[in-house]
């Protein structure tokens, strides 16, 4: 079944922190240009199933490939946004230098960024709204603001196929429009785009692919096929707390908690 | 199609200035304390340039240790560069090339030993660090008394090693530091970007297939090496004092990396430097300690003063919000 | 305090005699023993808590900034025109203000956001320290604070620094002129002026008093005005403020147990009970600065720290009570003490580093020996899991394949160890545990779980997603 056309295949994935199994015998097949979201409760393994497709932990066993290539070969067909909270923002830099160091990957060793890396900082800036805050130092930014330069940083890497870890959480609308016109864009343009995702709700509405996951893979597939009530069910176990309305035959319970 | 992006930003260039004007203020302290009737005699300027040239290695590696949150790994690793003198000592005799070495092979080990303390157990960094620095210490202590044939570790040797011997630097250990500052320099200059982003986001950089377990290894080889070059400045104590307080200082000043590292090496020149004329100026002043005083001082300027980050800027700030909520 | 010390002498001369207090004491093995095992009981209350409330390198910095303390206080003395002595409660007073004022000063840079945590504590303390340094070196240049005491303590000494009590036979004598002991000399009063000798017949003479005055016990011993000898006691100087200290430490244990257990593990929650956790802290970081000083005389000021965090910390790998780690780590420190001892003796090494060695020496086969906590034990536990989590892997591929579509690819025997990423040696290993334990089957070249296999796997799939 190693086909070319899937963007990121993965058979047999199983990584342990201490021999603990957090992700079990995953299997999972992404098509190339869907927009994918990894849904499943907290503990669940998502971040983990992307850092280990990185090879940013290690994993147990298994075997992932990136448009049927390994990840040696594959590295710049692929943008990574972390989260958010991962880096200290009182590093003493500007908004249009941390966009720039997407680029360093491919200036290589010794050289140094110019006015083409420069302008291509400037226009992925533009694209997630953040022009004008090129020249800003990184710690005057709000939350949703840092998210855009990471996504803005991931824009300027060219890639095929971008791995985004958790870049809804905790934004502001405007933000969270921005992400999304971003994502359309970047489907329009044939790319992959393999969203950690945490909000129920907004499953159907932003991503026309998704992944059930909790440990195991508990489903895969299109959205309109793949994300139903028995599915959900199965991922989260008994932890649900309200599903999303477009799931829930009843009435809608209590809003803002999805998950318990 | 961009013009602004063409040239340096306006806040920038503001800041290089600033970092222009502090450059030639310390340069202009030495016509000045030459005209304040200080002599530059072979000793005090053997001690002057080593101290500043100290300054200059402290400000390169400790912008980066101190990004990294390892401010207090320097202490650790001062402390358990005692061994290493001993037993190169032991061994080999009164060569300080060998002592230096011997000094980086245990505090090198010293900092190892943190990593794998807290990775093992259930113990945070910072207790890891005490047990070490501690027992590497008191190892080095034990080595020394033995070495002096006395229970007491003699007046001979610690005092130097524990306060820094400034004094006694002749021109070969300026050639020496003069020599690892051109090293140092070279070698951040040459993986600058690697660098940084490996500070910054080290994901990020892994992510992006840098070789990052070599690229820390190299810059924490530089910290161990400036360090193990300072004790017998600054010794074993101050020494993280001098490594990260020009850092501490710059940072507050500036708003890049690239300004940052540039103020942190002339703060530290400065520092270093006039700790060594201050305590040539008034007898009893020790060199190691002035040269601490001054870098703190310096940090005490920067947190008080800085401009958009400095304690007086947020009150003053806080009081205009305060204001404009009081009218509105 | 000289009170207190003759107190302390009183209660012990109940059980023995001056006599013995004197050799006792006298012995430098007795003495240094007895000093390290109150330095190590003391230090060790504290370090508990410095090392569950992940202060340890604050302990580091306080060790160093009380000889700023110190050498301020120092200086007001002099300054006031009173004698400075090191044994003045002053002395301590400005120790424990030098530790609290670290911290203050390490949370004051913090609060300003502008540097981290760790790079204000490495500002600070060096400032500070180097300012001590500087004050001693300027204006106390002949006093004993030179940086190896200092640093590494002079316990083997601490016998011969000491303060002598007197028991009997104490009253100062007093010589007047009509008193029968009282000498007498006959001195010329006119033969400087004019010029002649003592032996003229012109001298004239006065009688005077050759040793009136006032003399105290030991030196009317000395010029045989009495008959028998005061009666002296001699004890160690760092005896008293190590044992107060080690009081003082022992009480606010056990006075505030609870109080400070729920402020080390909650400090919110305890905050919610009233029991104002800041100020139990900053009680913490009196106690340590005090300890601190007591300490520093005996074993200096970076190996108190050893002793502050090492058996603390040793503890922490061997239990999870806490009442447990205050019964362990002082034992451990006092052991350590004791043996350092006789390692010194025995190789001729400086006491203080001895004894941190055994320190050492002791964490160091904790950490690897700790049934809970050590290396050994957790490489057992991870072999084993290991092993276990291989044939989970095992199991549960066969799983999740043995009735798809692909399970012909994905199940076969020969090419399992692909699908599984592993070398061909170890899947055939896991393959024929399993086939022993009855949990797998090979039917023709495929591998298949059987019954009991299955059960295994949902049984562990259920604990595994039910986290």
């Amino acid at each position: 079944m190693t086909d070319q056309t899937y963007a990121l295949e993965i058979n047999d994935l199983t990584v342990a922190y201490q021999n603990k199994p957090v992700l079990w015998d995953i299997d999972l097949h992404v098509p190339s240009g869907v927009l994918m979201a990894i849904v499943g409760p907290n503990g669940a393994g998502k971040s983990t199933l992307i850092k280990a497709a990185l090879g940013l932990i290690p994993r147990a066993s298994g075997d992932v490939r990136f448009f049927g290539k390994p990840l040696r070969q594959a590295r710049r067909l692929i943008g990574y946004v972390p989260q958010r909270g991962s880096v200290d923002w009182d590093f003493p830099t500007t908004v249009q230098d941390v966009v720039m160091m997407g680029l360093y990957g491919r200036l290589g060793w010794l050289r140094r960024p110019g006015k083409a890396e420069r302008e291509a900082a400037f226009h992925a800036l533009d694209q997630v709204g953040m022009a004008n805050f090129a020249g800003r130092q990184i710690s005057q930014l709000s939350g949703g603001q840092q998210q855009r330069v990471f996504l803005a940083r991931a824009l300027v890497q060219a890639a095929d196929l971008y791995f985004m870890d958790e870049p809804f959480a905790a934004v502001d609308a405007v933000t969270e429009r921005a992400i999304v016109s971003l994502l359309h864009t970047l489907r329009e343009q044939g790319k992959t785009v393999i969203v950690v995702h945490h909000d129920l709700q907004t499953v159907t509405e932003y991503f026309d692919w998704v992944t059930l996951l909790n440990v195991e893979v508990i489903g895969s597939g299109a959205t309109a096929l793949t994300f139903t009530e028995e599915n959900v069910r199965r991922t989260y176990g008994g932890r649900i707390g309200a599903l999303p309305p477009a799931l829930n035959g009843s009435t809608p319970q209590r809003e803002g908690v999805y998950v318990a | 199609m961009l013009p602004e992006m063409r040239q340096m930003l306006p806040e920038d260039r503001r800041v290089w200035r600033f970092i222009g004007v502090v450059a030639l203020l310390v340069a202009l302290g030495i016509p000045l304390s030459v005209a304040l009737g200080v002599q530059y005699d072979y000793t005090l300027t053997n001690v002057a340039l080593g101290g500043a040239l100290l300054g200059v290695l402290c400000g390169m590696t400790g912008t980066f240790a101190m990004l990294r949150g390892q401010s207090l790994l320097g202490d650790a690793l001062s402390h358990a560069a005692l061994p290493g003198v001993a037993l190169a000592f032991l061994l080999v005799g009164r060569e300080p090339f060998a002592l230096l070495v011997g000094a980086a092979a245990t505090g090198w080990l010293g900092a190892q030993l943190v990593g794998t303390l807290t990775n093992t157990t259930r113990l945070k960094q910072d207790a890891a660090m005490g047990i070490v620095l501690a027992s590497f210490f008191a190892i080095g202590v034990a080595l020394l008394s033995y070495i002096q044939g006395r229970a007491d570790a003699s007046q001979a040797g610690l005092d130097k090693f524990i306060f820094g011997q400034a004094a006694a630097i002749v021109q070969r250990d300026v050639l020496m530091l003069a020599a690892a500052c051109v090293l140092v320099g070279a070698t951040l200059f040459a993986f600058w970007k690697e660098f940084k982003l490996l500070t910054f986001d080290p994901d990020f950089a892994r992510a992006n297939g840098y070789p990052t377990r070599r690229l820390n290894l190299i810059l924490s080889s530089l910290i161990v090496a400036v360090i193990v070059l300072g004790l017998q400045l600054a010794g074993v104590i101050l020494m993280v004092g001098l490594l990260i307080a020009p850092a501490a200082a710059a940072r507050q000043w500036t708003r890049r990396l690239e300004q940052m590292i540039v103020l942190a090496v002339i703060l530290g020149a400065f520092a270093g430097g006039s700790g060594a004329v201050l305590s040539a100026v008034e007898r009893g002043l020790p060199t190691g300690p002035m040269m601490i005083v001054v870098a703190c001082s310096l940090v005490l300027v920067a947190l008080l003063f800085a401009p958009e980050r400095g304690v007086l800027w947020q009150l003053w700030q806080r009081r205009t919000a305060h204001q404009l909520t009081k009218e509105g | 305090m000289h009170g207190i010390e003759r107190l302390l002498i009183e209660f012990l001369l109940n059980f023995a005699t001056a006599e013995q207090i004197n050799i006792f004491f006298g012995d430098p093995r007795n003495t240094a023993l007895l000093i390290g095992a109150l330095v190590a009981f003391a230090t060790a209350l504290c370090g508990v808590f410095l090392v569950l409330r992940k202060m340890a390198m604050t302990a580091d910095a306080i060790s160093h900034t009380v000889l700023f303390g110190i050498v301020a206080a120092f200086l007001a003395m002099l300054w006031l025109g009173q004698e400075p002595s090191l044994s003045s409660p002053l002395l301590l007073l400005g120790a424990a203000a030098a530790g609290v004022g670290t911290v203050l000063l390490t949370e004051l840079i913090q609060r300003s956001n502008l540097v981290k945590g760790d790079t204000a504590l490495g500002l600070a303390f060096p400032f500070l320290f180097a300012l001590a340094v500087i004050l001693v070196t300027r204006y106390i240049p002949n006093v004993h604070l030179d940086a190896d005491s200092v640093m590494v303590g002079e316990i083997g000494v601490a016998w011969a620094n000491t303060n002598s009590h007197c028991l009997a036979n104490c009253e100062p004598v007093t010589i007047t002129a009509d008193d029968p002991r009282a000498t007498v000399a006959r001195t010329c009063v006119n033969c400087a002026a004019e010029g002649i000798s003592p032996r003229s017949p012109r001298a004239a003479f006065e009688e005077t008093c050759g040793n009136c005055g006032t003399f105290s016990a030991a030196e009317a011993w000395q010029r045989r005005l009495i008959s028998a000898p005061p009666q002296l006691v001699f004890v160690p100087r760092a005896l008293l403020p190590l044992g107060s200290v080690s009081l003082l430490n022992l009480l606010f244990v056990l006075f505030f147990y609870k109080e400070l257990k729920l402020a080390t593990f909650d400090a919110g929650l305890a905050a919610a009970f009233g029991f104002k956790p800041a100020l139990l802290s900053y009680a913490l970081m009196i106690l340590v600065s005090l300890t601190a000083v007591a300490a520093f005389d005996a074993v200096g000021s970076i190996l108190v720290v050893a002793f502050f965090i090492i058996p603390a910390a040793a503890a922490y790998l061997l239990t999870d009570r806490l009442w447990l780690m205050f019964v362990i780590a002082p034992l451990l420190g006092i052991f350590a003490a004791f043996t350092g001892y006789e390692v010194a003796r025995t190789w001729d090494i400086s006491i203080s580093a001895a004894m941190v060695i055994m320190l050492f020496a002791c964490f160091s086969l904790i950490w690897v020996l700790s049934p809970r906590y050590g290396l050994l034990a957790g490489l057992v536990r991870r072999w084993r899991q290991h092993r276990q989590f291989a044939e989970q892997l095992l199991l549960g591929h066969l799983y999740n394949h043995q009735r798809t579509a692909e399970a012909d690819a994905e199940c076969a025997r020969e090419t399992l160890h692909q699908h599984l990423n592993w070398s061909p040696r170890k899947t055939a290993h896991y393959l024929a545990r399993l086939q022993a334990g009855r949990l797998v089957q090979l039917e023709a070249a495929q591998v298949r779980l059987t019954l009991r296999g299955e059960a295994v796997v949902q049984a562990f799939r259920t604990e595994l997603l039910a986290h």
